[in-house]
Formats: C-alpha cells, structure tokens, sequence
C-alpha cells in the first residue's frame, strides 16, 4: 500500500502547483524532487514500514505547501481567519499521516478524521490501521520507528527551511506575515492533534494513561478559545467513556493505612487520579459558565455530563448549574438543561430516583427564589416525571405523610371525611398491614433494598413537585389579589406576568390523581380564586379565559379522582363556566380548552340539578348562534348531551304554556344573569335550534335538527342514539382547517335552469349604463380637430426638420468637396511637376 | 410596416419633440399596461396556473412596464400578433382598397387656411417657424455654392445615391423580412406621392350625399380609404396613401360621418334591416352581396381598430366605441379582429376613465353575450386576468374604479353561469388552496400573499357574483366553499391590527348570508373589537379622517389611537346592526341579540370614549327594543321550534312591510353612511 501512495502522490502535485502560482512551481518541483531522493534514501533503510514515512512526509510537506499558498493569498486576512480557514483545511490534512513521534498517535489522528466522516479516506486508513497493530507489537520496531522519525523531523525541518528560503528569494516583504501566520497555525494545529492523541490514548487504555488527563485538563488553560473548547469536549468524551458505573469512595485514612495488594493499589491511584481530574474539569467547566463566552460550551458539557453518568460523584453539583440555567433566556442553553433535566425524570434507573428528588427540589429552590418569574419550561419538565400507579396507595402515601408531616395523617383521620367508604378503608388498611409484613420479610430474605425506598423518594419528590405547584398558585392569586386592587387599567394578558401559571395547571392536572387530600381544600380555594369571575368584567381578571378553564378543568379533574373522599361544592365553578362562555373569544382563546371544559364538567361526572342543566342548555344554544362553526359543535354536542342526561329539560324544546310551571324560583328567562340556578331557562325555549337549522354549516344544521326531534320521542327510546362524539371531538373535526379541506368535486350539479343566457343586468343600473354612453358629438367633433391640427404640425415639422438636415449634410459636404478638388488639384500639380 | 412607420415616428419624435415623446410615453406606458395583463390569458387551467403565479409573484408593476418597454415594442407586436394568428384574414392585406377611378375630386384651393390659429401647441409651431427660417437660409447658401462651383452640384448628386444607397442597405440589414417591401414602397413612393389625391371638403360632401343616396355607389372605396387615411393620419407620416387630406374640417367629417352612417351603409349594402342577432350575420355570410362588401366591412373595421389603439383622447374614444358598437355584430364575421377588439376593449375598460371604462364594458358584454362561445372564454378570463392585475392598490381615487370592474366583472360572468361556474369554482379553489397552506404552515409568505389586496378583492369579488346569482341558480357548493374561505381568513388574521380585513370579512359573510338566506354567525368576530384598549392619550396622532375600508392592517402608530378605537367600534355596531337586521323578524332574534346585548352593555359601562357612547346607547336600546317586540310576539304563538313551517311563516307580514322599528332603525343608519 505504501508504493501505491508513492505512486499516486506525485502526479498528485503538479496541477495544483500550476493552478495555484507558477512563481512556486519550480520550487515545489525541486521539493519533490528532495523528496523523491529522501523516499530513496529512506526506502533503501527500512523496507516495510518507512515506505509508508516517506509517503506520510510528502503528504505533510505538500499540506504545508498548499498551506503556504493558501496563506500568501490572504495575506491580508485576519489571524483569527486564518486559524479557521486552517482548522478546516487541516482536517483532512489529518486524514493523511502526519509527522508524530511514533506511529501509534499517527494511526489515531487518522481514526479521528475517520470518525469525522472522510470516507475516501477510509480505505487508506483502515490499511494503516491493520499496519499499526502490527507495528505496535513488537518493542524493537517501535524502537526504530522513534529514530526514524526523529530524524524525519530534523528533515522536515530543514524542508520547511527550504520553503522559506524559496518564499523569501521571491516575496521577502510576505515573509514575516507569512511565518507568523504558519506558526500560529501550526501551533493550533499541533496542540489539536496532541489534544486527539492524548484523548486516544486515554480512550485505548484509560488505566495506564489516567495520568494524561491532567495534561488534558491543562490543555483547557490556553488563551486560544478554540483550544479551550476542544480540550473540553475531548475531556466530555474521554470521562463519558470511562467513567465506571459506580461511585467512587475514595479509601479512608484508616484503609490507606492498611496494606494492599498491588492491583488494589493500582485501582486505588487510578480511580482517585480520576475523581481528581473530573472534580477539577467540573471547577472548570462551573468558572468557564460564568464567561458569556464560554458558557454554551460549558453548559453543554455539564448537561451530557448529567445525561451520561447521572450517578457517578458531584451530580449535585452539574444539577445545581444545570438547574440554574433552566430558565436562561438562552434559548440553546435553556433547551438543553430542560432536555438533560428531562432525561434524568425519565430514565431513573441510571441514578436510582436520587437524582429526580435533587432536581425537583432545586426547581422548587428557584422557583422560590426568583418568585415564579421564571420561563415556562422551567416548569413544563416537571410534567415528565413519572411515578408508580401504586404510589396513592394508601400503604405508601401513609408512609409518605409519616415521613413528611408526621402525624397529619393520623389527626384528621377518616371519621368524618370516609364515612361512606369507611369499611373499605378499614379492609385496605388491614390489607396494607398484612403486605407490609411480607415485604419485610421479603427484603430482609432478598437483596434489593428497593422498592421501599424508591416509593420514598417518589412520594418526596412528588410533594417537592406540589410544593412548587401550591407556590405558583399561591403566588398567582397574592399577585391576583393585588393587582386588581392596584391598578386595573394596564390590562395584560395574565400569561406574561404569570409565566409559569398555564405549566402549573397543565401539570396539576396531570398529576391530580396523586394530590394528598390534606392539599385538597386550599387547592380548590386557589383554583377558586383564580377562575373567579367577578361582576365587574374581565378587567380586573389578569388571567386569560384559557387559564380560568384551566383552573375549571384542573378542579374538576381533582374532585373526579377524589370524588368519594371529598364534597366539595362544586357550584362556584360552574357560575364561572357559564360566565366564561360569554368571555371566550374565538381566536384569543384555545378552543380545545374550552371543548375539553365542557365536557369534563358537563358531559362527564354526575348528573346536574335541572335547574342548572337547563341554564347551560339555554347558554349553549346561544352560545353556537354567536360563535363559529367548531365552538357552536362543540357546544351542540355538549347541549345534546346534557339533554339526553336530564330527560325533564327535554321540556325547554315545547313551546308549552305549562313550562313555566317548572321553573323555581324565577318564572322568567334572565338571558343576562350570571348564576346559572338564577337564570330561570327551565321557562325559556329553545328557539336558537331553528335559526340554527339554517346554518350554513350542514353538520351543524342537522345536528339542530337532531336535537329538535328529540323532544318528540320518548325518553326510554332516545337513550339509543347517544351520541359517541366528545365536545373536543367535534370541535376539531369542525376546525377551519377541516371544514376548508372538505371536499367540494360535486361542482357540476349547478341547476340546470336556465340555458339560455341571461341577459339582463344583474348588478348595474342598465339605465345608468346606456346614459353613460352619450357622448357630445360636437366636444369630439372639436377634439378630432384638434387632434387633426397637432398632427398636422408635427408632420410639417418633420418634414422641414428633414429638409433642414439635408441641406445642412450637404454644406457640409461642400468643405469635402473642397478637401478632394485641392488634393485633385495636388495630384495633378505633383503629377505636373514630377514631369 | 406599421412598426417600421412607428419607429421612425419616434426616433423623430424623440430627436426633436420633447411633448410629444411625453404623449407618447403616455401611450406607451397605456400599451404596457395592456400588455401585462396578456400574458395572463388563455384556455382556463392555465390561468388558473396564472393566477397562482400572480399571486405568487406580486409583480412590481413598475418593473412590469420596465420589461414591457425593454423587450417588446407594442405596436409592432400587436401587429404581428395579428398577422399571426389571422389564419382566414391573411390573404386580402391591411392596404388600401381598389378605388373607383371615376370618383368625383373636386378641387378647391382650400388647402389648410390657417392651421396655426388653430393649433394650440405654440411651442411646436415656433419651433417650426424657427426651422423653416433657417432651412431658407441654408438653402440659399447651398444654392450660392451651387452656382459659385457647378462641379459642387454634381459631386453632391453622386453623395445623395451613393447614401441613399447604403442607407437601403441599413435598412436591409436592420430588419430583413420588410426590406423588399420596403425599397418597393420607397420607389413606388416617390412616385405616387405626386399622384395622390387631395381630399377637399366639398369632395368629402358630395362623397357623403352620394353614398347616403345610392348604397351600391362604387366609390365607397374612396371614402373608407379615405377614413383609413384619417385614421392613420400623422402616426404612419412615411407611408404614403393615395389620398390627402386636406384640412381638419375634412379630417373631421370624415371619421364623424363614416363612424356614425357605417352601420346604416353597410346595413344598405347587404340589404338587411339591421344587425338584430348572430343568425343574421350568419345568413348575411352566405348571400351574393358578401363577397363584394367583405373587403369594405373589413377595411373599415380595421380603421376603427386602428384608431382605438392610436388615440388617447378619452371622448373621442367613448365616441368611437359607441359608434363601433352600434355595428358590433360585423365583427363576428372576422374572428381576428374581433380578437383585437377584446384586447383593446379590456385595455380600455381596466384603464379608462368612467365614461370610457363603461363603453368599452359594453362593447365586451356585447361581445360574450352575442358571440361565439371561444370569445366569451376570452373575454371571462382576459377580464377576470385584468382587474387581478389592476386590484393590487387601493387608494381614494380608484376605489369607485375598482369597484366598477368588479361590478363589470360579475356582469360578464353572470351571462352564462353555467360556463362561468367552472371557472368561478375554480378560483375560488385555488384561493382555498393557498389559505389552507397558510393555515397549515403559517408562514411569513403565505400570510402575506392572503393578506393582500388581491386576494380580497378576488373573494369580493366572487361573494358579489354569487349574492348576484344564488337566487337563480344552484351555487350552494360555491357558496359552502366562500364562506370557509372567508371564515379561514378572519381565524388567520387574529388581533387588533387586522380588523379593518375582518370588518371585510364580515361584510362579506353578511353579503352572502342576506343573498342565500343561510345563517352565518358573524357576532363573534366583532367581539374583539370591543376589547381594544388604547393609552387614552388624546394628543396622540389626529387624523382628519380614517377611512377603515382603505386598510387591510392598521398601522402601528395608530393602532393605539382614539380614532383608530372609534371608528372600529362605529364599524363593528353597524356590520352588527346589518347582521341582526337580517333576522330582526325571526323567531330567535332575542337569542340572537343575547350576547351582544351583554357586552355591549358592558362595553357602554366600561367604555372611555365618550364619543362612541352614544351611538352604541341609541344601537342597544334599539336592538332591545326589537328583542321585547319579538319575545312578545312569540309569547303569543303555541308553536314549538321544531314546527318549521310556522316558524317560517312567524312575522311574514311585518317582515314585508318592513315595519319593524329596527328596520327603520337600520335603514336610517345606512342613509346616513351614505349622506
């Protein structure tokens, strides 16, 4: 393979010399030529392996060259540009085999690039490869490998000298630029190359070379950014490789004393030269954070740090920096401590659940101390956490209260919540007790010391994970509170000063099957509070109409997991729904929050008083006359719904003189009142359903009607067609989107009505039309005279114009005439004279 | 030839006339206009693909008119097109007719009086007065030469051959295909020019008297030559007719008596009564006296066509088409002219003024509504291409403009629905295509290219066309189709700054909800508006007049401003009061009135403009008052509301008599939008 490379290489060379600057080219030739007489000299040494030396030097040498000219021709050019310029151009100088002390760091720059993704290069180096275990066998070689390439290094040397001279005899004013600029590339390059080797070397054999990381780490110190970053990716990648997956303990005192084998001694220095150098590259990494400059890196480093090896030592510190910059107004550094903090919630088996615990409760640190003003996602990771099903069970949530607020628990015991389910609660309880004995005795008998445990940490995390909820709505409703009080006029959306209110709500209600039912009561206040409507309008209500639904649909979700242990009226916030109804803007508002508030709290759940039943019935069938297509389904399906449920309010479909004789307290309709059970709609009729029935949507249209007809038939018969499709459903499936795509092919059905063509106006005054048309004849009769006389003119005027031009070109043409008669006249006098 | 004449008119005119290059770049620049919207023409999918691309490309008109100007000279490219695609016509050529050699001349020195006094252009006539000086001048120093050297005289002969010579030359190399011509007409020029006869007004008279009474009079031919000469007059200077024209009186009489008496000649000279339908022409085509009129109709014609395109006075033009319209029919028997015809008539009409704009409507309403079928695809299409490309801007001065081509437009498509359908369909698709990228993808270009001119006045401009004909017709599918495009674009365009575009929408929707008698829920969409709060600072921008319709997007500077608040709110209560006067006697109108009642209400309570307040008072006490009546109304019947017939049937009367309070109330409130 080697005589190959010689044999591609020099013809390699010319044409690029040629197309670059023929000045070199005779220089570059004679270097080749050098080098052709070296690769002689050198062959005729060591027959083997030198072949693939030379090759590698005149690889080098014209890298250098191609260097050299890419240099001259930015003299101008920034260092800092040069240095980038040659970053990209050393890559794959790399690929090719580079002057090293011994052929091992050879082999692995090459593998580097290779992992760079220089596939032509592959072949090339998968060969070296093959050749470098050879040669790394035996000792001797080696050996000799060192003293070929010292001395190839003196020659490249005097090569580069060379070079220089040659570019000093032609452009000695260059020169200087022109070395400084190669030294400081080269320099890059060199300490690039050492930062591979050195990470290799680790990477091949991390316990005879645990040392070289120290030399790494001071890599890191250089004044050049580019460097420094390197080093501290190369560190990233070297400690994700061997870092064990264990902690390491480092021995005591008392156990350094004591005497050890020499393997143990080995492990010993190995694994504390480890935990040295990551406990300096951490420091390292937490000073360079606080550089601006340096801090994506940093972050980046820390963030796969706590992704890789989230159980090995000084997680609680990447954690803290992790946590820190979760909220970072950077999007790149916040979005991957939120990815970092996401992959610990799920991938708990790395670490044991520990980790989850710190992290929450360091969320729960910031949340605390920046007040809530914090970037959502901060707070959208918490809703990847997972915890067991078993975990509100009462057997752990026990133990959890026991460990958290003992003897809460015990105080306010089931008498006078679980009267219904008492007995159950008594039979779990004793259940409980039986299977915690088994599963002593199975831990003392097994070796997992775990699932005691892990349901600890989860029940602490998951109230950590509370804690930082109850603060934010806490915080939202003191923030509630005071601003309407304050100032009412500077309306903002709540989303902008309540940053972290809509995650909240998201993650309560994806936990809310986990609350502790002591939380319950404030919980439900809170919410209560922040859905408030108060008669004033919208105004003092910072929260947007999504976030009160939220909060709506988050009470309902709690009490529907909780419904035999608690009863809690409910009736606050159906008012604020049936309020809310009215606030909801279509392109403001999510509509798939309002669909989905209505069927938590109107499809689903337990039957309604009528009197309320009716009220939302009456308020969604005006509701659909005012909103568009996909909240009028929505809600239409919600109204069928609520009157399949509630056969009495059927009664709202009669025009019947008795209806009235229903209705409570109030006879009449209130359209306007705010309480649903206030509202008097058991009096109303639905008479929206027919205006409705000429709506242009069809489905809509023919869900009116269905509704109309139900009334008609009798109750026991109308369960059948209870409708399958939820309020959410059906607003998506009547999104705008969907209505615009439906299909619209039957276009030739126009009625064939009138063939023949329709010849009257359809829009204009004909009348207006045909006077429009009158024209005074003697205006046009004057204009056309006009028009006659302008073009006359402009006719004569070119005429003369021509005339005029003419008989100038002929004057003119007299002078000429002249010029030829004197010449003529010359001619003839010469021809005179000459005879 | 014509381009040849063209061209050298404008060397001239550029060399030497600064006016008229101004009058001509003025036309120029009425060409290029035309021959923008060309380029959009042609069978219906690939305007539709031209369509998208307009859309697609707004088009800097300027840099349009750039390209027009650098790649094609209008007149010799309307010229050859014709040639082109005349594939009948080619044969009997664009020249002038065999005349009768016995026509009566007669000559009278009347030639040209005193044009000066006439003309108005003094510039022109000092600069000719001027140059007539010095060309004396310089005759009689060349003639003085002439004498003082004989020889001078003969070498100058021999100059002149010589540069003639080689100016043929050029000229052959300039453009090969006339040269032959060409050289044939120099010659033939020269020796004609002494021959052509001059037009005198008695001639003219004694012309008219003779066709008037004797329609089969041969000379005829001399007449229409001598139209086509007035036609032609001062634009075609190097080409030499046969006759001259003598004075502007003449000049005159001419084009007035040809334009006005052609139909009653040609009429006479078929011996028809009149061109009453197709089916005449149609008969006409196959009687002996055609061949003998063809070549004369076409003559003239074409002189008419060519006086379309040359002039720039709008009366004149107004005159001219509503004489060729009298005789409209004759076209059909050349479909290339008629062609012709449609391109000038769309020129016209997109660029014209009123008066203008009107006659050439007509003449293309007359044409899709009497011709062939081919000829109403082009006039559909061609006038649909034209007011695209002419509705991107909406200023003051051309909304009326604007809003006469749309009217001109549903006229034209309102001809034959069931041809026009598929072409509506079709657009109205494509406009629903492009939002539903927009809506799916939300990108920058997208939204832009909805929220443009262009596209709205394309949705208006189909939402009249079906309001127009939903009555008549099934256009349910359309309809279905409109109004989720109307609807997707109100959802795109959330917020404050895009109100003005959803009081279009909403217009619209009420537009087609009144016409079809579906319900289209607008209330919610003018909601918003009633939300807007702005700084309250009253020194803010002062606008004298913020005219909404105007706008699609309010400008930033504004949005907070206490006009900007009022005149949306004013907006919104009346597409409000438009939207529930629709319903104002159905059954449901308190329910209807619900919501909006409330938040008015609230909105009235809330609200710190004090100027609004009123008006929104006086809206919800009448909204209220309409809701009582009908809640009434509807407390006395025993009806339920699945009973459709009655519902239908509830308050017919009073909805006749519009005697309704809110009616009035309504009524009232558009007459003072309109005083």
């Amino acid at each position: 393979m080697g005589k190959k490379r010689k044999v591609i290489l020099p013809p390699d060379l010319p044409p690029e010399v040629a197309d670059n600057d023929i000045e070199v080219s005779d220089e570059d030739l004679e270097f080749i030529g050098q080098n052709r007489e070296y690769a002689g000299f050198l062959t005729k040494l060591d027959t083997k392996s030198i072949d693939r030396h030379v090759k590698r030097v005149a690889g080098h040498e014209s890298d250098d060259l191609e260097a050299l000219y890419e240099q001259r021709k930015r003299k101008a050019s920034l260092l800092k540009q040069n240095d980038d310029d040659d970053k990209l151009q050393v890559d794959p100088v790399d690929a090719l085999p580079v002057k090293t002390l011994d052929g091992k760091l050879e082999y692995r720059t090459v593998d580097r690039t290779k992992s760079e993704a220089i596939t032509n290069e592959k072949d090339n180096t998968e060969e070296n490869e093959k050749d470098m275990s050879v040669v790394k066998l035996t000792k001797k070689e080696k050996r000799l490998k060192i003293k070929k390439s010292r001395k190839e290094a003196k020659k490249e040397a005097k090569v580069e000298e060379k070079g220089n001279v040659g570019v000093e005899k032609l452009h000695t004013e260059v020169l200087a630029k022109v070395e400084e600029d190669l030294s400081a590339e080269e320099l890059f390059r060199k300490k690039k190359i050492k930062l591979a080797e050195i990470g290799l070397q680790l990477l091949e054999n991390p316990e005879e070379n645990i040392k070289s990381l120290k030399e790494l780490l001071k890599n890191c110190d250089d004044g050049n950014q580019n460097i420094v970053k390197l080093g501290l990716m190369s560190l990233l990648a070297v400690f994700k490789d061997i870092i064990p997956g264990y902690r390491i303990r480092l021995p005591t005192e008392k156990e350094m004393e004591m005497t050890v084998s020499k393997a143990v001694l080995k492990q010993r220095f190995y694994e504390s030269t480890l935990l040295n150098s990551y406990k300096a590259y951490l420091a390292k990494l937490i000073a360079m954070e606080k550089k601006p400059s340096l801090r994506q890196v940093a972050v980046r480093c820390l963030a796969s740090l706590l992704d890789a090896v989230p159980h090995f030592n000084y997680r609680e510190n990447i954690l803290a920096i992790v946590i820190k910059n979760i909220s970072s107004p950077d999007d790149t550094i916040r979005k991957l401590c939120c990815n970092a903090t996401k992959s610990i919630f799920l991938n708990e088996g790395k670490h044991g659940g520990e980790a989850t615990f710190e992290a929450v409760r360091l969320i729960a640190q910031q949340v605390k101390i920046y007040e809530c003003q914090l970037h959502p996602d901060s707070i959208e990771v918490l809703s990847s956490l997972t915890f067991d099903e078993d975990i509100g069970k009462p057997d752990t949530q026990a133990e959890a209260v026991k460990i958290k607020k003992k003897g809460k628990w015990k105080t306010p015991d089931g008498s006078n919540k679980l009267q219904g389910s008492e007995k159950k609660k008594t039979r779990q309880e004793s259940l409980a007790k039986t299977r915690e004995e088994v599963t002593a005795d199975f831990k003392s008998v097994s070796f997992a010391p775990d699932s005691r445990e892990r349901k600890r940490m989860q029940s602490e995390t998951l109230s950590a994970v509370f804690e930082i909820y109850f603060r934010i709505l806490k915080h939202s409703t003191d923030s509630h509170a005071s601003r309407s009080t304050t100032d009412a006029a500077s309306f903002s959306h709540g989303s902008s000063s309540l940053p972290l209110l809509a995650p909240c709500l998201k993650g309560l209600g994806k936990f809310s099957h986990l609350i502790d039912l002591d939380f319950m009561g404030d919980l439900m206040r809170c919410l209560k509070q922040l859905a408030g409507y108060s008669d004033h309008g919208t105004i003092q209500n910072p929260l947007s109409v999504s976030e009160r639904l939220q909060c709506c649909i988050v009470a309902f979700r709690v009490m529907r997991n909780n419904l035999e242990a608690l009863n809690i009226d409910l009736q606050d916030f159906f008012v604020q729904l049936y309020n809310l109804l009215l606030e909801y803007r279509p392109d403001r508002d999510q509509g798939e929050v309002l669909a989905e508030a209505l069927k938590i709290m109107l499809c689903e759940g337990k039957q309604h008083d009528m009197q309320r039943a009716a009220a939302f019935i009456k308020r969604l069938a005006t509701f659909s006359l005012s909103y568009g297509s996909a909240e009028a389904m929505a809600a239409l399906v919600t109204l069928k719904h609520l009157l399949q449920k509630n056969s009495k309010c059927r009664n709202l479909l009669e025009n019947d003189a008795g209806g009235g004789s229903l209705s409570g307290l109030v006879s009449k309709y209130q359209p306007d009142a705010t309480d649903p059970n206030l509202s008097g709609a058991l009096g109303s009729v639905l008479w929206e359903l027919s205006l409705l029935t000429k709506h242009y949507n069809s489905s809509i249209s023919s869900m009116a009607a269905s509704i109309m007809s139900m009334g008609s038939v009798n109750p026991a018969q109308s369960q059948v067609f209870l409708s399958t499709a939820s309020p959410l459903q059906a607003f998506r499936d009547s999104s705008i989107l969907c209505e615009l795509s439906k299909p619209t092919s039957k276009s030739a059905t126009s009625r064939q009505k009138q063939r023949e063509l329709q010849k009257d106006y359809v829009l204009m005054d004909p009348e207006v039309m045909q006077n429009g048309n009158l024209v005074d004849e003697d205006e046009v009769r004057r204009k056309l005279e006009d028009r006659f006389a302008v073009h006359k003119v402009i006719t004569e005027n070119e005429r003369l114009r021509k005339e005029l031009n003419h008989t100038l070109s002929s004057i003119s043409l007299y002078e000429e005439y002249n010029r030829q008669k004197k010449q003529k006249r010359k001619r003839t006098t010469k021809r005179v004279l000459g005879d | 030839m014509a381009k040849k004449m063209g061209r050298r008119a404008r060397k001239f005119a550029k060399k030497n006339l600064q006016s008229v290059m101004k009058r001509k770049r003025k036309l120029n620049a009425l060409f290029q206009k035309k021959f923008a919207p060309r380029q959009e023409k042609s069978d219906s999918p690939e305007e539709s693909k031209n369509l998208k691309n307009d859309m697609q490309t707004p088009v800097d008109p300027e840099q349009e008119i750039l390209d027009g100007i650098v790649s094609t000279n209008p007149f010799g490219d309307l010229f050859i097109k014709e040639d082109d695609d005349s594939g009948a016509d080619v044969s009997d050529s664009d020249g002038y007719l065999s005349e009768d050699p016995e026509c009566p001349y007669i000559s009278e020195d009347e030639e040209e009086s005193c044009p000066e006094e006439m003309c108005k252009d003094v510039v022109l006539l000092e600069q000719n007065t001027e140059i007539n000086q010095r060309l004396k001048n310089q005759k009689r120093k060349l003639s003085k030469l002439c004498k003082k050297d004989p020889q001078f005289s003969k070498f100058l002969e021999s100059r002149r051959s010589e540069f003639l010579k080689s100016k043929s030359e050029e000229i052959y190399s300039d453009d090969e295909g006339d040269t032959s011509s060409m050289d044939d007409e120099y010659i033939v020029g020269n020796e004609i020019s002494q021959v052509s006869k001059v037009i005198t007004s008695s001639t003219v008279d004694v012309w008219c008297w003779l066709v008037m009474e004797q329609p089969n009079w041969p000379g005829l031919a001399n007449l229409l030559n001598a139209f086509r000469a007035a036609c032609h007059y001062g634009l075609d200077t190097g080409e030499v007719s046969p006759v001259k024209i003598a004075n502007r009186e003449v000049f005159c009489k001419i084009l007035t008596f040809v334009l006005s008496e052609a139909k009653g000649i040609f009429c006479g000279l078929l011996r028809i009564s009149g061109f009453s339908n197709k089916e005449t022409i149609l008969k006409m085509k196959n009687k002996p006296e055609w061949k003998t009129t063809r070549s004369l109709i076409k003559s003239f014609l074409r002189s008419s066509l060519f006086l379309l395109n040359q002039e720039t006075d709008n009366q004149i033009l107004v005159f001219v088409l509503s004489q060729i319209r009298l005789s409209i029919l004759l076209f059909s028997a050349f479909p290339s002219l008629t062609k012709k015809l449609i391109k000038i008539s769309i020129h016209l009409w997109v660029t014209g003024d009123k008066d203008l704009s009107a006659s050439s409507f007509l003449i293309l309403r007359d044409i899709a509504s009497e011709f062939s079928l081919d000829n109403i695809d082009t006039c559909l299409t061609k006038g649909f291409g034209a007011f695209i490309a002419n509705s991107k801007f909406m200023k003051p001065q051309n909304i009326e403009h604007i809003e006469f081509l749309e009217n001109s437009v549903v006229e034209l498509y309102s001809l034959d629905i069931q041809k026009s359908y598929q072409k509506v369909l079709m657009s109205v698709q494509q406009l629903a295509s492009i939002l539903r990228l927009a809506l799916k993808t939300k990108e920058k270009d997208e939204l832009k290219k909805i929220h443009s001119w262009q596209y709205i006045n394309c949705i208006s401009l189909w939402v009249k066309f079906v309001s127009c004909n939903y009555k008549n017709h099934d256009l349910q599918q359309l309809l279905f189709l409109i109004i989720g495009v109307i609807k997707g674009i109100a959802h795109l365009f959330p917020g404050p700054r895009y109100l003005p575009l959803r009081f279009k929408c909403v217009k619209m929707l009420n537009q087609l909800s009144f016409s079809s008698g579906v319900f289209i829920p607008v209330e919610s969409l003018l909601f918003d508006c009633l939300e807007i709060r702005g700084t309250n600072n009253a020194e803010g921008t002062k606008l004298k007049h913020l005219d909404l319709a105007l706008l699609l997007k309010v400008p930033n500077q504004l949005l907070k401003s206490q006009d900007f608040q009022q005149a949306s709110v004013l907006s919104a209560i009346k597409l409000l009061a438009e939207h529930l006067s629709q319903w104002c006697y159905h059954v449901s109108f308190p329910d209807l009135a619900t919501i909006p009642l409330i938040l008015l209400k609230r909105f009235h309570e809330n609200t710190s403009i004090e100027s609004v307040r009123r008006p929104v008072k006086r809206f919800i006490d009448q909204v209220q008052q309409n809701s009582d009546f009908i809640q009434r109304k509807r407390d006395q019947v025993s009806f339920s509301p699945k009973d459709k017939e009655s519902v239908d049937s509830f308050l017919q009367l009073e909805k006749c008599d519009r005697s309704a309070a809110f009616t009035k109330f309504y009524d009232n409130m558009l007459q003072n939008a309109l005083a």
